[in-house]
């Protein structure tokens, strides 16, 4: 009896798992929106770097980052599920989201240095590696993920552990509070998680 | 005025990230104060400069684009160096390691 219940509970959590797998991949980007999101982002790096206005430096630099963005298209916007038109999705990061992130990384570096000059005067320190879960899948938010966790106060990732569905990060964590994985998690990732999974998934 | 204090934050930063290198006791740690306290620093100074110089604003966003490398770089580095000196097999000093539970 108890084993037909394992098997249907078992049959029923492979299937939830291929449904989300099948939106997920439903949910892709069409192939010119990925070529536009990669071009505006070479265009504008150009703009930067050659630092000059003059049309035909325009000209020829729209040419050559369109080339390369038709290639190149997968690399950045592998991991960007997000519906909407095209130009929303552009204005909504680049004067939403982007600026929000800049925003809550700014305070939490300079709140993670002052710890660490109190950390270094007082040495009360308590180290410990707990492990922590998120709820992303794809590999440029994990890495993002990773990288606003090291910046943030008190912690330091160490490594990374994917399976099928679940991620696990172990978290070098220089003030150990707590071993419960949710409280952990919960101080340790704070509000970016939030804020990544609203573009990546 | 804002400049002179990014830029005495800088420098404070480094030298307590710098105090930390020397005081801590283990790699991991150490990778703290080094970390944290380099990227701090390094953008307080950028920022500092960005708001100093007298240049057109293309040119002001070069540091900018600068700040954005040492952000992304500077995390990335630590955790490649902890990652390997664990692997290496540099036991870390901490009350509770739950990565050599689900490594043995």
């Amino acid at each position: 009896m108890s084993r037909v219940t394992f098997y249907l509970k078992e049959r029923l959590e492979s299937l939830r798992q291929r449904i989300l797998h099948e939106r997920f991949e439903a949910s892709k980007l069409p192939v010119w929106e990925r070529v536009v999101l990669t071009w505006a982002v070479l265009f504008a790096f150009w703009i930067v770097i050659s630092s000059s206005l003059r049309l035909e430096n325009l000209a020829v630099g729209a040419a050559m980052t369109l080339i390369m963005a038709s290639f190149m298209r997968d690399m950045l916007t592998e991991d960007i599920r997000k519906t909407g038109h095209i130009l929303e999705k552009l204005l909504y990061f680049a004067f939403l989201y982007l600026p929000q992130y800049i925003v809550i990384m700014a305070f939490r570096l300079v709140e993670s240095n002052l710890k660490v000059a109190k950390n270094v005067i007082f040495m009360d320190i308590n180290p410990g590696i707990v492990k922590i879960k998120t709820d992303l899948h794809s590999d440029t938010g994990v890495t993002i993920l990773a990288n606003s966790i090291t910046l943030t106060p008190g912690t330091l990732t160490l490594d990374v552990r994917k399976k099928l569905g679940e991620t696990y990060l172990y978290v070098h964590w220089i003030d150990l509070k707590t071993l419960n994985r949710e409280k952990a998690g919960e101080k340790i990732k704070g509000d970016i998680e939030e804020w990544l999974k609203r573009v990546f998934w | 005025m804002i400049e002179a204090a990014l830029l005495i934050f800088g420098g404070a930063v480094m030298l307590f990230g710098a105090l930390g290198i020397l005081r801590f006791p283990d790699v991991y740690t150490r990778l703290h104060a080094a970390t944290k306290c380099d990227t701090g620093g390094a953008m307080g100074i950028i920022l500092a400069l960005v708001l100093m110089m007298e240049a057109p604003a293309l040119v002001k966003l070069k540091f900018l684009v600068l700040a954005f490398l040492i952000a992304m770089i500077n995390p990335m580095v630590s955790h490649a160096i902890a990652r390997g000196a664990y692997k290496y097999g540099v036991k870390p000093k901490v009350v509770v390691d739950m990565y050599a539970w689900d490594n043995p």
